[in-house]
């Protein structure tokens, strides 16, 4: 009797708490405004941000950090907005948590209003239906002014869901004073330029620097960065990947790397390991201890990209960390066509289900990807619209050393659908590979049966391919 | 039917007292693991959620990671737990009957580690063991000895994950050893010393027997506690070298947060609470025979 009343009674109140939680959700999507002081209707809008430029213009400005230029272009719109009263919260997030916090935002109901991205990265919540199109936010000026290709990259379906605002290319940097200090004067590129190598040139270099780099003056120094701790700058060691030619995707977007060119590069990468031509314990090394590295003069070779380059040469300037002779490089291949891919970043606004605040939010997004002044920001990476790059192009002569490599640039990312969920297959079969658990043919093998099931199975759940 | 609503009546107020309680316990501990079971049988993406049946546990026996995760998990749990009973012991039955001083230098000493965040510890076993740029790997290079990546290495990852989550929490186990041995009747040990039982006679036959109900409590709070092992993995191995030092919690962390499937992450929630539900029964057993 006892037991059945107990019973009753839990009953009752794992109902009654049901009931209280469905009350407490049901008022998802309602309005976020309020009357605000000047009788304009208050909206309260969050922008989230990975780590990109310092400052507003630059990094050289006092007081300068990641959030800057977002607060200050915020502090505009709600000046010059007149529709509603628009007060933006600013938010940088860690970009190895930015999955992790999408998705419980996502799931609890309450994702940001604006992310601002590279666009590979959050390509994914446009398959997920979690993004609004932007079509109606872009002009014809805009259209002009953004090259073609920038668009086809934001490009999902037939609409547009990313407002472009500069792009990062990824290459090599090099430490020239230690390619100096090794004797490698002859493989040292313009200051200005993107040096090339050919594979040959960049295994004499690496061997050279294991064997001439001079111990005292560079204490637990390495040639080259290799990491697989995460999927944290994974998009260099699926370039090295394609080093001996293989395409990596085939034209319906399924992934090929499981030939003889994709074995080979996969071997060539557990060769460098093993030979000591790089930091040890690629397996358990991160890109950001990398960085760390190359930034004390461990690493002769890393990957960057331009914003990570301009930051580095900034921290020199104002000496948060060692000088020295930075220059970049291309990935080399093995036909001697550089290898190279850039990160198309921009701002997609996430479907709130508030009318108001995708309204909002969709013209913030093109108030600061448009203006005239706030534009001029994107030269902390290369800009994607062509009056910005031509009035910069005299004050960073790397913007015309990108342009003459772009005729070499590969979609790392396929546009396939569960491009986030493939970045957590890779790594650890990288890892598998250096711990010598698996073979080269093995891994590449492996990676590709574990790719393809999950491209597969997102193609299904995609709204863009089932619409 | 009058007892009864008189009797209600009467305990009203004794209702009232423990209702926010309740209600608190059903709203944020009943409730999601209904709402997780109910999960665990869904398909869930952004826009829709469809009903898959069992699918997300078949799914889960035939993934190599999820079985690898819960063979380590297993091994995290025996050799932790034991680790942690054996020493507790060890040190609590050599310490509990010395100065008062001296065992709380000893306890003090042992909870330390206890008290800092585990977060803060792994990120300093994180700068002794990175393989790159760590102290202690930059020592056995220097040195000329032959260097090893304890987190990169399968076969070491797993004891130096152990080791790290031991040496973090043994000092609760011995703090509740120490206050349990003290608490042993006096008299058992003067009659031991009048029949010239040794040392270690008196740890078998005394110690250990009295302090049983502390070794099964320790063995069942530090059996739940390992099997949520998360923290030491996400900061030192993140799971690696492929997936060789991933543990269920890790897994369903991946799962839930990073690949955003929400549905087989409840189904190892399911299998992580049927688990710890098994293995509390004991204690509970032992709790109500007491009562």
């Amino acid at each position: 009797m006892f037991k059945k009343n107990l019973f009753k009674g839990f009953l009752m109140m794992a109902i009654a708490s049901l009931l209280l939680s469905a009350c407490s959700s049901g008022d998802k999507g309602s309005k976020g405004t309020e009357k605000g002081e000047d009788g304009k209707d208050k909206v309260q809008l969050t922008l989230w941000l990975t780590p990109q430029w310092e400052g507003v213009l630059d990094a050289s400005e006092e007081g300068a950090n990641h959030d800057s230029f977002f607060k200050h272009a915020a502090e505009r719109f709600s000046e010059e907005y007149d529709e509603y009263d628009v007060d933006v919260k600013v938010e940088v997030v860690a970009s190895d948590q930015r999955d992790e916090l999408l998705n419980v935002n996502l799931n609890g109901g309450t994702p940001p209003d604006i992310f601002y991205e590279s666009v590979f990265a959050m390509g994914e919540y446009a398959h997920r239906g979690a993004l609004v199109p932007l079509d109606d936010a872009i002009d014809e000026d805009a259209k002009s002014d953004i090259g073609e290709a920038y668009w086809d990259n934001v490009t999902f379906g037939d609409e547009v869901y990313f407002y472009p605002f500069s792009h990062m290319p990824g290459t090599l940097s090099y430490n020239a004073d230690m390619f100096k200090a090794a004797g490698l004067e002859e493989y040292i590129g313009d200051e200005d330029g993107i040096q090339t190598w050919t594979l040959d040139e960049y295994n004499t270099i690496l061997e050279t620097l294991k064997t001439d780099l001079p111990k005292d003056e560079y204490t637990n120094a390495f040639p080259m960065s290799l990491y697989a701790l995460n999927d944290q700058g994974d998009t260099w060691n699926l370039a090295y990947l394609r080093m001996f030619g293989n395409e990596f995707f085939d034209e319906d977007g399924n992934i090929i790397l499981d030939d003889a060119n994709g074995a080979k590069a996969a071997e060539w990468l557990k060769h460098i390991y093993d030979e000591g031509l790089t930091n040890p314990g690629a397996e358990s090394v991160s890109s950001n201890d990398t960085i760390a590295m190359f930034q004390n003069q461990q690493l002769a070779i890393n990957f960057t990209n331009s914003v990570l380059f301009n930051n580095m040469k900034a921290d020199m300037e104002s000496g948060q960390v060692p000088e020295f002779d930075a220059r970049l490089a291309n990935i080399p291949s093995e036909s001697g066509d550089p290898l190279t891919f850039t990160y198309v970043t921009g701002s997609a606004v996430f479907d709130s289900g508030d009318e108001t605040k995708i309204k909002v939010a969709k013209d913030f997004v093109k108030f600061y990807s448009s203006d005239e002044e706030l534009v001029k920001s994107s030269k902390n990476g290369v800009p994607v619209r062509s009056s910005v790059a031509e009035q910069y192009a005299d004050e960073n002569p790397l913007f015309a050393a990108f342009d003459e490599n772009a005729e070499y640039v590969f979609s790392f990312t396929g546009n396939v659908p569960g491009y986030s969920q493939l970045r957590q297959v890779l790594y650890p079969e990288l890892q598998a590979l250096y711990t010598g658990e698996k073979t080269p043919e093995e891994v590449v093998k492996s990676y590709q049966e574990k790719g393809n099931v999950i491209i597969q199975e997102s193609k299904e759940d995609s709204v863009i391919f089932n619409k | 039917m009058n007892i009864n609503r008189a009797a209600f009546k009467e305990n009203m107020t004794a209702y009232l007292f423990i209702a926010p309680q309740f209600i608190l316990f059903f709203l944020f501990l009943v409730y999601p693991i209904f709402e997780g079971i109910r999960l665990s049988l869904f398909k869930i993406n952004y826009q829709q959620e469809t009903f898959v049946g069992l699918d997300n546990y078949i799914k889960l026996f035939s993934d190599p990671v999820f079985l690898k995760a819960t063979m380590n998990t297993v091994i995290f749990v025996i050799f932790i737990v034991a680790l942690t009973v054996f020493f507790g012991i060890f040190v609590a039955s050599a310490v509990f009957d010395k100065n008062a001083k001296y065992v709380s230098f000893i306890r003090g000493s042992y909870y330390i580690p206890v008290m800092v965040s585990m977060v803060v510890m792994s990120m300093i076993w994180g700068f002794l063991l990175n393989p790159a740029n760590g102290l202690i790997p930059y020592i056995t290079r220097e040195v000329g000895l032959p260097t090893v990546n304890f987190l990169g290495n399968k076969d070491y990852v797993l004891p130096v994950i152990i080791f790290v989550t031991f040496a973090t929490n043994v000092g609760q186990a011995i703090i509740l050893y120490i206050a349990a041995m003290i608490g042993v009747p006096n008299d058992l040990f003067e009659a031991a010393e009048i029949d010239g039982a040794s040392r270690m006679q008196v740890i078998r036959k005394i110690l250990i027997p009295s302090v049983k109900p502390m070794t099964i409590y320790i063995t069942i709070i530090n059996i739940i506690a390992v099997l949520k092992i998360f923290v030491v993995i996400q900061l030192l191995t993140g799971g690696g070298p492929n997936n060789a030092s991933t543990t269920l919690m890790y897994f369903l962390y991946n799962n839930a947060f990073k690949y955003n499937q929400l549905g087989i992450a409840s189904a190892v929630g399911v299998i992580m609470f049927t688990i710890t539900l098994i293995l509390s029964v004991p204690q509970l057993r032992a709790m109500l025979k007491n009562d």
